[in-house]
């Protein structure tokens, strides 16, 4: 049980409280879910980060897009500048938890938690996200690969997750995050995919990321995946045979929302569906977000 | 004639003003939590409460050496308050503890040290009635039960169906066509969880509860506490939903009993996660193997039918539940030659009980697919088949019953018409239908009216209100009646020391009987108004009529008299006031000499009859089925309040919708539910829920039926997973034999027929 909790709207206190012990509450939409379901007790002392204006900013930069840890899945979905540059962000924040979770929930809470079925780290990973970390020591950026180590476990120790900066994507780019779940809201990944590819004059892919969601202890890139589409024509063949690298290289488990079998096969389903999105937004094409109720078959 | 009107406890339910028992406190309230056993079998060595009840903040800690001994049970009483010797699932209650808040009480319940040895879980339902399957209850020959229960070792209930000479035409018929379908077990999941508060005073005891059978309960209080009826008060303030999982006795004897020990009010309420693991309530898995013999021209000549249902560790209503399942796996349709064996076996889970419309929707989603697969055996177009083979009025139920107006084939054809054309869809989407039949419940049940001085008048009734608003409808009865507005009445009702008896809402049976219940009582009245109205305007009483509140000689009615003037002067002649039960009517004759294990479902009183389609689209590669739209057929007698019946229809085919693609209790080898959690068991949202076209069909009243006022809480959540079965396999050319039919069920049937897309 929290007996302890303070809500400083000066990020240095924040810094200190974290220092002397205080947990980090952002949205809450996993640690008091968590408490309810009597899976772990919320923390003794708690330190909310929610009066800390600066974290709530999403700034776009000439090169750059800086996007505070206390951004809200909606506020994220909605942004217009996010929807065009960073659509698979956009994809993903518009398709996380329902809408009483995104209005509440907030990136730096999807990041810190590190779930392997985290929605929006995979689009953050193929994004090439990096991301704040103030201590009383000081600021320091890290990849997300250096952040999330384990499932649940990071490496921010007592340190404040500030804020997520992305570069701006240059030339023919596109990006796509498609999730498969059984509802329309309220989902947890079975697997989920996140693609971003650019191409050259030629309409060749000249750089590719792939990330896969739920099939691994974290979210992470498929580098056989990568592989397979760089230098290609983004036609059928290389699009299947990057979908089925990225299935080979999953370690994909059998729990309550599906068999290893099923998300094996799946994988592939869903890489191929993120990897054609992308591409079709990379040639112009405009795709609605988010790009998961696009289905073949289902209207 | 219809009348609009506006639902008492409406108001009171969207403001958040209403009051439901985990909003009640009382002074000196102290809270209660269960220790429960945590492992689905195992012997009891040792309880040990001493760690609890040295816990700071706890006032008491209660086992089953504080209660009398006493076993429970519809049909078999097996069931004790609190385990003894032996736990046979993991929610049985081992203890109960009283403290000063939920979080001291539920820390202390997990204190108490249980010793236990393990012993081997049985959860495979197929292998149940095996010679070395472990016995689950060795002292069952002993247990009190029913006298027409069938038992055998963990067969904890077996009945039979017998009709003409099965073999005999099975051998004759132009084809047969068998197959098996299995289904797992399901959750009502009400918004509202458990909630309960007890309170002593002397040798009384009251009991707040969010049960949806409050007379049952106050029976089941009374027997357990050896206390008489009449020293037991159960009210349900407001009920947050119960979806049949709260019928039957529930957890208050062992509160009672808590509070007594505690010597303070105790109440009890239970999180989600106790909500999914402790109710002695879940939709029975089951597994339906059906083999039909047909002639050439798409007649069924025969079949047989053996069911096998997951009892789960302890008989609830499943005895009786069971046989009904067995009376409808016939379901409306022409069968002259039928054999059914319904097993109803006990396992180490939790056990099965009442979920809206028990063992219905299971069968009906079997059973209408089975049709579907043998009209494409008989190149006959399915909706053909049914027309062929669907009852009608006249025909012959499974045990000889007449059916009286059988609106089977209306609802179907209704059904086609509103659905439009299967042919010509976009590939990935499909069509299908589903029929099917539900009885009435005729019972005891009991109401009064009364007019106040100022005219106003009072429903008292035991009548229990679900949220189906049965209760909130009965003031339009009262009001047709009496000639007044169903405005004029207020409703007092769900609360033992106030209303008559009544069955609680179970059985979509309130209308029926609580409806004929009140009309009664209001018949009274009017004769008491119409005696008044005689003497007062001098005229023969046979002449008078009842219109907007006055009272006048048919023809005249600017000599009248109005009810409020002779109720302000009726304490002078007799209060008005009517009491009603009337007589539940007699169920059909049947001839059930043939048919063992006989519970009393053997005769279904005014079935209605009851149609689905479905269209959806499914995603080859996943394995994802979206419900696109859903037709909804049903005659249901008269239909009282319009909106409220749209209502119940609609929430009834999204329940089917849950059961037919998402909805599954997991269990692990161990037996102990692997999902119990709003997060990992899939209840549809919102966002799922299709177009709804909800048609009913009122048949002309006829004098020949006992009543004319029929349920339609339970049916309409029968048909829908039927409905979508046939429509995924109309989709996809493949059938999908296991419920839910979830993407990897559907994915899985895909990849071994090979019609599965690549990606």
């Amino acid at each position: 049980m929290t007996a302890r909790y303070v809500a400083p709207a000066d990020v240095t206190e924040v810094i200190a409280a974290l220092a002397a012990g205080y947990r980090p509450i952002a949205g809450g939409t996993d640690l008091v879910v968590r408490a309810r379901q009597t899976r772990a007790e919320l923390p003794e002392a708690l330190v909310w980060l929610g009066r800390v204006e600066t974290l709530r900013r999403i700034a776009v930069g000439e090169r750059d897009i800086s996007i505070g840890a206390m951004a809200t899945h909606r506020q994220i979905a909605q942004h217009a500048r996010i929807r065009t540059l960073w659509t698979a962000l956009a994809d993903a924040a518009s398709i996380i938890g329902s809408p009483a979770t995104r209005a509440t929930g907030t990136i730096g809470g999807n990041v810190a938690n590190a779930s392997p079925a985290a929605d929006l780290v995979a689009p953050l990973l193929c994004l090439d996200a990096r991301v704040e970390l103030r201590s009383e020591d000081g600021a320091r950026q890290v990849g997300l690969d250096e952040l999330i180590v384990g499932p649940g476990r990071t490496t921010l120790g007592e340190a404040l997750l500030g804020e997520i900066r992305m570069p701006q994507p240059v030339g023919r780019f596109g990006s796509a995050y498609v999730r498969l779940g059984q509802r329309r809201q309220m989902e947890i990944a079975i697997v989920g995919a996140a693609a971003a590819l650019t191409l050259d004059e030629g309409g060749r892919v000249s750089h590719a990321r792939v990330a896969l969601t739920a099939v691994a202890p974290t979210v992470r890139r498929s580098s056989g995946a990568e592989a397979a589409l760089i230098g290609s024509d983004g036609s059928d063949g290389p699009l299947a045979e990057a979908a089925s690298r990225a299935a080979a290289e999953a370690q994909p488990i059998s729990d309550v929302r599906a068999s290893d079998r099923y998300r094996a096969a799946m994988t592939a389903v869903i890489v191929q569906r993120a990897l054609e999105t992308a591409l079709a937004r990379a040639r112009g094409v405009a795709v609605p977000i988010p790009a998961s109720d696009l289905m073949p078959g289902v209207v | 004639m219809r009348v609009s009107f506006r639902r008492q406890d409406g108001l009171g339910k969207v403001t958040g003003d209403a009051r439901y028992v985990a909003d009640l406190s009382v002074a000196g309230m102290l809270h209660g939590a269960f220790r429960a056993a945590g492992t689905s079998h195992a012997r009891i060595l040792g309880v040990d409460t001493t760690p609890a009840l040295e816990f700071p903040g706890v006032h008491a800690v209660i086992t089953a050496d504080d209660v009398p001994e006493h076993r429970h049970g519809a049909f078999v009483r097996d069931r004790a308050l609190f385990a003894r010797d032996v736990v046979r699932w993991e929610g049985e209650v081992i203890a109960a503890v009283a403290a000063e808040s939920p979080q001291i009480a539920r820390a202390a319940a997990q204190r108490i040290k249980v010793d236990v040895e393990p012993l081997p879980p049985v959860i495979d339902l197929a292998a149940t009635g095996l010679p070395d399957t472990t016995l689950i209850h060795e002292g069952w020959p002993e247990y009190e039960a029913h006298d027409d229960v069938v038992r055998h070792g963990n067969v904890a209930s077996r009945s039979t169906i017998v009709k003409g000479d099965v073999e005999k035409a099975m051998a004759q018929a132009g084809l047969v066509v068998t197959d098996r379908f299995v289904a797992d077990g399901s959750h009502a999941v009400p918004i509202e969880p458990r909630a309960m508060l007890a309170e002593w005073h002397a040798d009384r005891v009251t009991i707040w509860s969010s049960t949806q059978v409050p007379f049952a309960v106050r029976t089941g209080v009374a027997e357990a506490l050896g206390l008489r009826e009449n020293q037991v008060r159960v009210v349900v303030p407001h009920l947050g939903g119960g979806f049949g999982a709260k019928c039957e006795l529930g957890f208050e004897p062992q509160l009672a009993a808590l509070a007594r020990a505690s010597r303070r009010p105790v109440r009890m309420v239970f999180d989600r996660r106790e909500e999914f693991l402790l109710p002695d309530h879940r939709r029975e898995r089951m597994i339906v193997s059906l083999e039909t013999g047909v002639s050439e021209e798409g007649a069924i000549v025969a079949r047989k039918v053996h069911l096998l249902i997951d009892n789960g560790a302890y008989s609830m209503d499943e005895p009786g539940l069971g046989q009904l399942a067995g009376m409808l796996s016939a379901g409306p349709y022409r069968i002259p030659h039928l054999e059914v064996q319904v097993d109803v076996v006990y396992t180490t889970t939790q056990p099965s009980g009442s979920v809206r419309a028990p063992t219905a929707p299971t069968v009906c989603w079997a059973v209408e697919q089975h049709h579907d697969v043998i009209a494409q055996r008989l190149a006959l177009d399915p909706i053909e088949f049914r027309r062929r083979n669907l009852v009608r009025t006249g025909d012959l139920g499974p045990t000889g019953q007449r059916y009286e107006q059988a609106a089977a084939l209306e609802t179907l054809d209704r059904a086609v018409e509103l659905m439009g054309p299967v042919a010509d869809l976009p590939p990935g989407q499909g069509i299908g239908f589903a029929c099917g039949m539900w009885p009435s419940f005729p019972a005891a049940s009991g109401a009064f009216v009364m007019i106040h001085a100022d005219g106003s008048g009072v429903i008292i009734t035991g009548a229990q209100e679900c949220g189906s608003g049965a209760v909130m409808a009965l003031p339009l009865l009262a009001a047709e009646v009496l000639g007044m507005a169903p405005d004029d009445f207020r409703v007092v009702y769900q609360d033992t020391d106030a209303g008559p008896y009544d069955p609680g809402s179970s059985g979509s049976q309130t209308t029926l009987n609580n409806g004929r219940a009140v009309a009664a009582a209001a018949q009274e009245v009017r004769e008491q108004l119409l005696d008044l109205a005689a003497e007062a305007l001098e005229a023969r009483r046979d002449d008078l009529v009842i219109v907007d509140g006055s009272i006048y000689v048919r023809g005249t009615p600017h000599i009248s008299v109005t009810i409020r003037q002779l109720a302000a002067e009726a304490g002078s002649s007799g209060l008005l006031i009517g009491r009603g039960s009337g007589h539940p009517g007699a169920l059909p004759a049947v001839d059930a000499t043939r048919c063992t294990g006989r519970l009393g479902l053997e005769s279904l009183a005014s079935p209605s009859f009851f149609a689905h389609a479905a269209k959806v689209a499914v995603d080859t590669s996943t394995g994802i089925v979206r419900v696109l739209r859903v037709v909804a057929v049903h005659e249901a007698g008269r239909i009282l309040n319009p909106s409220g019946a749209q209502g119940q229809v609609c929430g009834g085919v999204v329940m089917g919708i849950g059961q037919a693609l998402t909805e599954s209790i997991r269990l692990s080898e161990e037996g102990t539910q692997l999902n119990p959690s709003l997060l990992t068991y899939k209840l549809p949202t919102a966002a799922d829920v299709p177009a709804v076209t909800v048609d009913l069909l009122e048949l002309p009243a006829s004098a020949d039926l006992p009543v004319t006022l029929k349920g339609l809480g339970e049916p309409p959540c029968i048909p829908t997973p039927g409905a979508i079965a046939n429509a995924i396999a109309a989709a996809i050319g493949v059938r999908i034999h296991h419920l839910p039919m979830s993407p990897e069920h559907v994915w899985s049937a895909l990849a071994e027929s090979g019609r599965g897309a690549a990606r």
